[in-house]
């Protein structure tokens, strides 16, 4: 569960190409209402919801049936909105904070080659450290408050985005360099109108990466810290334990649901951010 | 004219790596550019004709001899902006559009104006007004209709007349280019050959220009340096005593062949020379 992806170059041309629509040509129907772009889907979903309800027929004690799963998000949105809310919070504030540390980092490294000497076998280390084996020994040493889950996540994002920002922050071609090396711009200016901006691909590819996985570290962190009151890591703990399998299930859906939020919120980021780039070209 | 060279490359070594690998990619090499003259060098690929100019522009250190850029040091020269670099690929900046492209060098490093004014003093000219209006200069290059467009969304070859423009906003001393047109079809690169010249006669900039075109070095240069490699080195400086502008008729006349002719034949001389 730790961030063996580590390392991500920004991706090309793996979304569809919904931005720049143009106006006039196909004046009909906009693309996603075409069944062939949402009949594949629609099918997928139909013949796995069949099999789980196939599943739950045949073995009750391991899937509950759908609707209980819905009649329990249903009977009781307050619960899990709640949840949910206390999750994101741990989730995205452990992200900013990993993030900080690792741009700052980032900066560091890619500037002074001691720096980077002295950290990256550091950082290292501790991307193949499984987190979920620390966790125990960090709550006993922050205590159950939020503290240990702030940790957790933040560690849990740290590498990927120092190393993908590192990476970026090296990316500005040659022949730029020199034509701003040529007017004697400073280091910081190179850092500022060159580096930082050129990293930002790089930046958001690790984005892409690290928001999922900072609900997986909410929730690792919320299971480990026994006395968590809420969150809903502490919620499928505790449904498990009293055998409530219909909330399990249900907040597991909802932690799904989390994360395609997240990732589509950094797509419509990426999408603003990078209009120039390459890789959110039609 | 008297005075200090605009540029002087003396007994110049430039070596790459060491032991037996060792390139010598320059040696022994010397130049003297006076002030707003036009410097072509041309020849065979590998003969260090970039690594002369990332020389002369402080982006390297010899391994002997000594570069001078209006009296003081390549490094000196460029943290008072004297010198105006276009690379082989324009070099733009993908999230920034045309006009802020060209701004951006005038921009940084704002304590150079002082530094210029002092190295100016000391040869007895005249520092360059304050900063260029570039919606003019970028309307004069035939790009004022794209100043706010991203350089993505340019032909190749407005994105190099992007980055000449941005070399000429900063009213540069010495102007280097490397191969600016070589990756440009033919009529582009003459029309920006045209536009190149109109911007230097009225900037008394000095110019070095790398090409490997022939001809292209003879439309445009007062002196033509031809060079041979292994190692690197200059092997003679042509004068082009042709009028100017040098367009229409002039390219069609004997004489303007027989420079075309004559700097073949030293080139040939020097390949051969390599070869044996
Ligand atoms: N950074 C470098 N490291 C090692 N060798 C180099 C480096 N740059 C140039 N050289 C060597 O120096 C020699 C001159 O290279 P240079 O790029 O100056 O040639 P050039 O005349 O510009 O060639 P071209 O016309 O192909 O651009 C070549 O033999 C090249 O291999
Ligand atoms: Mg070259």
């Amino acid at each position: 569960m730790t961030a063996t992806e580590g390392r991500a170059v920004p991706a090309t041309g793996e979304e569809p190409p919904a931005r720049r629509r143009r106006p006039g040509r196909r004046p009909s129907v906009p693309a996603w209402l075409r069944p062939a772009v949402w009949l594949p889907l629609v099918v997928m979903l139909a013949g796995l919801a069949a099999l789980w309800q196939y599943g739950a027929r045949r073995l009750p004690y391991l899937l509950p049936p759908l609707r209980d799963v819905g009649r329990s998000l249903l009977d009781n949105p307050g619960y899990y909105v709640h949840n949910a809310l206390v999750t994101l919070g741990e989730a995205v504030a452990g992200l900013a904070m990993g993030f900080a540390a690792a741009f700052v980092l980032a900066v560091l490294t890619s500037e002074f080659p001691l720096v980077r000497r002295a950290v990256m076998p550091v950082a290292t280390v501790l991307n193949v450290t499984p987190l979920v084996a620390v966790a125990p020994a960090l709550v006993v040493a922050f205590g159950f408050g939020p503290l240990p889950k702030l940790v957790i996540t933040g560690l849990i994002c740290f590498f990927p985005i120092l190393i993908n920002t590192a990476t970026g922050l090296r990316s500005v071609p040659r022949e730029v360099l020199q034509v701003y090396r040529t007017v004697d711009a400073s280091r910081v200016e190179l850092l500022w109108h060159l580096r930082v901006p050129s990293a930002l691909p790089f930046v958001f590819a690790a984005l892409r990466i690290v928001f999922p996985l900072s609900v997986i570290g909410a929730v690792v962190a919320e299971m480990s810290a026994s006395g968590s009151a809420s969150g809903l890591g502490t919620a499928i703990s505790v449904a498990s334990s009293m055998n409530q399998l219909p909330v399990v299930y249900a907040s597991i859906l909802v932690l799904a649901l989390m994360g395609v939020l997240l990732l589509s919120a950094v797509t419509v980021a990426e999408r603003r951010a990078l209009h120039w780039h390459d890789s959110t070209r039609d | 004219m008297t005075g200090t060279p605009a540029v002087e490359v003396r007994s110049v070594r430039m070596v790459y790596g060491s032991g037996p690998s060792a390139t010598f990619a320059l040696d022994d090499v010397g130049l003297t550019v006076e002030p707003g003259r036009f410097v072509a060098l041309i020849g065979p690929s590998g003969c260090g004709k970039s690594t002369l100019l990332r020389l002369v522009a402080g982006l390297e250190q010899p391994e002997r001899g000594d570069i001078r850029v209006h009296g003081v040091t390549p490094a000196e020269a460029c943290a008072a902006k004297l010198i105006g670099l276009v690379p082989q690929s324009p070099a733009l900046l993908p999230w920034m559009s045309v006009l802020r492209n060209v701004t951006l060098p005038q921009k940084v490093n704002r304590r150079a104006a002082a530094r210029r004014a002092r190295i100016a003093g000391l040869t007895g000219r005249q520092p360059p007004a304050a900063g260029p209006d570039m919606r003019e200069l970028l309307r004069r290059a035939g790009l004022g209709d794209v100043a706010r467009k991203l350089p993505g969304q340019l032909s190749g070859g407005m994105r190099q007349r992007v980055a000449i423009v941005r070399a000429f906003g900063l009213r540069p001393d010495v102007l280097v280019m490397d191969e600016p047109f070589s990756a440009l079809d033919e009529f582009t690169r003459e029309s920006l050959q045209d536009q190149l010249l109109d911007l230097w006669e009225e900037s008394e900039t000095t110019v070095l220009f790398v090409t490997h075109s022939v001809t292209e070095a003879v439309r445009l240069a007062d002196t033509v340096v031809v060079m041979a490699s292994g190692p690197g080195r200059i092997v003679e400086g042509i004068e082009v005593d042709l009028p100017r502008p040098r367009r229409g008729q002039l390219l069609g006349e004997r004489r303007f062949h027989a420079y075309e002719d004559l700097i073949r034949d030293r080139l040939r001389r020097a390949w051969h020379h390599d070869a044996a």
